[in-house]
């Protein structure tokens, strides 16, 4: 990583600049990053270019490796990169998908409106607090969960959840892959990754994650406003979790494998993070497998802090049902059919910190969103606003299919908390008129707001680039905060 | 090479980081990291585990009350270092235990073999910080010269 990083990039258009394949040694494709003037400032900032150009040195990938306005510095990939890997001759790499495996994003809408919530929202809050499971080091409600019965979890995901009292078939319908990615191998999952996830599902999780009570603030667009089922002053609930242990230990065990494995394919990597290997390989296969049996875990996960919204909703609310918007994946590698220089190509869309974002028709949407295009959900910064977009043609033809998942970090979270107390942030949230309950201060103070990119910059340029476009705007009332 | 003047109090709220205890605590725009250094690479290998020990809990509330002992193999010794640390990552998520002191028995450049003392977790008596999820080769070193030795590795939090 010490050799001289020459800054050449080109700037293509206003929302689009090019990292050509002599940025640095050994890239075989181009690289493309979607930003205006002042997110690529952020983007040049840290090793996110540097990364960008890494990724285009995977053997076997096709079109360009991406970044999305959101884009920051991770570990190997970039955080918001997409890449898309010929099926046949490319290869899949773990630190590509990254630890937290379908780190993803769902959204409820209810059928109750701001002014009808608000007068409830703190008993609403306290009683999603207490059901909900949250913060470092708690457990799930059900822990101890047999290793049989986790292996049913890794394999049907949702499914298992809905099985099992945790919401209706109908939900599966508005998940991603139904919520449950199919061919997924519970053998392929380590023993270790068991024992982390075995009593950490159906909880939420600390960091980023959170769960926040929401309300229609804006429609864009009025007939996918329509379709999706939301309607200005609306209350909705965003929730943002993954896969907990399990997902990172999945990683932490395939980086290791796949190490190992690359030498004897004769892959050469220039960043250890980038481990990877072809994916017909059966070691490619194996992790494949896994990391489906962990992304199911997510689906799960999600669909169980779904149910206790729901009851906590009952509970405080005496009315009002909860339904899934959507549910999108932002940590995942999908095998999809592309158009690749002219061409129709299977190949392996690594997704990491990247939405999915399909325009309509597509066969992988809902029935009732067959005439609109995919939900793409897209969540702001604590006490700042979320997006509810649309999936694209353009996204088709450019980003295989993809768009941004969120804001982005810009600043440590040294540096967030050293700039206001947990007691100012939580003060200056209130006086916005957002309530918060967080499991500890300093996850709070970490979270602060400033130590984001400004979402609503992210979204401008993905909607004028025109890989999603905007359908409506979301503010919150409520953070549930890990 | 080590610069005394390198070491900073860290930024966690952690206990007295001064020189002495070996560690410091790095600063990321997503995560987190840790430095060690020492005289030996044994001690430095005991002091990152130490410091991702006090990322996730204060270390002055656990007290050495079990034993478990530790043997791993790496490729090298950068691998041996995400392996040993990720081992202890491991006794806390996956085995609820905490560890409080380390000791490195025998350190190769592929080969680990160390006693880890600690307790059961027990959310009344341990104050958690923050969860980790992995151990990153993000920027990783594990350098080994005369003058001293040092240890830099990325955690994804």
């Amino acid at each position: 990583m010490s050799q001289e990083i020459k800054i050449v990039i080109q700037k293509i258009d206003e929302y689009r600049y090019l990292v050509p394949r002599s940025f640095r040694e050994g890239m075989r494709i181009e690289g493309l990053i979607y930003a205006n003037d002042e997110l690529i400032k952020a983007i040049e900032r840290d090793q996110t270019l540097m990364q960008v150009a890494n990724v285009a040195t995977l053997p076997g990938l096709v079109g360009r490796s991406l970044a999305m306005p959101d884009a920051h510095q991770g570990y190997g990939f970039a955080i918001g990169g997409v890449a898309a890997a010929d099926i046949q001759k490319g290869v899949v790499s773990a630190g590509g998908v990254g630890f937290d495996i379908n780190c993803g994003v769902r959204l409820l809408r209810s059928d109750l409106s701001l002014e009808q919530v608000k007068p409830k929202l703190d008993p609403l809050l306290n009683q999603m607090f207490r059901d909900i499971p949250c913060g470092t080091g708690r457990k799930g409600i059900v822990g101890g969960l047999s290793y049989d019965e986790l292996d049913r979890v890794l394999e049907n995901g949702a499914h298992w959840a809905v099985r099992n009292g945790y919401g209706s078939d109908e939900d599966l319908r508005h998940i991603e892959e139904t919520g449950r990615i199919p061919n997924a191998d519970a053998n392929k999952v380590s023993k270790r990754a068991k024992e982390r996830g075995r009593d950490q599902l159906g909880t939420l999780g600390s960091g980023n994650h959170f769960a926040e009570v929401q309300y229609v603030a804006e429609v864009f667009d009025e007939e996918a406003g329509r379709v999706f089922g939301l309607s200005p002053q609306q209350i909705v609930i965003l929730i943002h979790t993954g896969s907990r242990g399990l997902g990172h230990q999945v990683c932490t065990d395939y980086l290791d494998i796949m190490q190992e494995a690359m030498r004897r394919y004769n892959i050469t990597i220039v960043d250890r993070q980038l481990a990877c290997v072809p994916i017909q390989s059966p070691e490619g296969q194996s992790y494949l497998g896994a990391m489906a049996a962990a992304a199911n875990f997510a689906f799960a996960n999600r669909q169980m802090i779904t149910h206790w919204t729901r009851e906590a909703f009952t509970r405080v609310l005496g009315k009002g049902e909860l339904k899934i918007v959507y549910d999108v994946c932002h940590n995942i590698a999908k095998e999809e059919t592309h158009r690749v220089e002219g061409s129709s190509r299977r190949v392996l869309v690594h997704r990491k910190g990247a939405t999915r974002a399909f325009p309509k028709h597509r066969p992988e949407l809902p029935s009732d969103y067959a005439d609109v295009g995919q939900p793409v959900l897209i969540p702001g910064s604590m006490g700042t606003c979320s997006y509810v977009l649309v999936g694209t043609e353009q996204a088709m033809e450019e980003t295989f299919g993809s768009s941004c998942h969120g804001a982005g970090r810009s600043k440590s979270r040294h540096a967030a908390k050293k700039e206001i107390s947990a007691d100012q942030l939580v003060h200056q949230l209130q006086q916005k008129g957002i309530h918060v309950r967080g499991a500890s201060k300093s996850g709070l103070t970490e979270e602060n707001p400033d130590a984001y990119k400004d979402v609503s910059l992210v979204v401008e340029v993905v909607h004028n680039a025109g890989i999603a476009k905007k359908v409506a705007k979301l503010l919150p009332i409520g953070v549930i905060k890990g | 090479m080590i610069a005394a003047g390198l070491w900073v109090a860290n930024s966690l709220g952690m206990k007295n980081t001064t020189m002495n205890d070996g560690y410091r605590i790095l600063e990321h725009p997503s995560d987190i990291g840790i430095e060690a250094y020492g005289q030996s690479l044994k001690e430095v290998f005991e002091y990152a585990a130490l410091g991702l020990v006090s990322i996730i809990v204060d270390p002055a509330s656990i007290d050495p009350v079990e034993q478990r002992y530790v043997t791993l193999k790496g490729s090298d010794p950068e691998n041996l270092l995400v392996r040993w640390l990720s081992e202890i990552l491991y006794f806390y998520d996956g085995q609820d235990f905490l560890p409080s002191d380390i000791v490195i028995e025998r350190l190769t450049k592929t080969e680990l073999k160390a006693v880890v003392m600690g307790e059961p977790v027990d959310e009344r008596k341990h104050s958690f910080k923050m969860d980790v999820k992995a151990i990153t080769y993000h920027q990783l070193k594990v350098e080994e010269g005369k003058e001293g030795c040092l240890v830099r590795v990325f955690l994804d939090i």
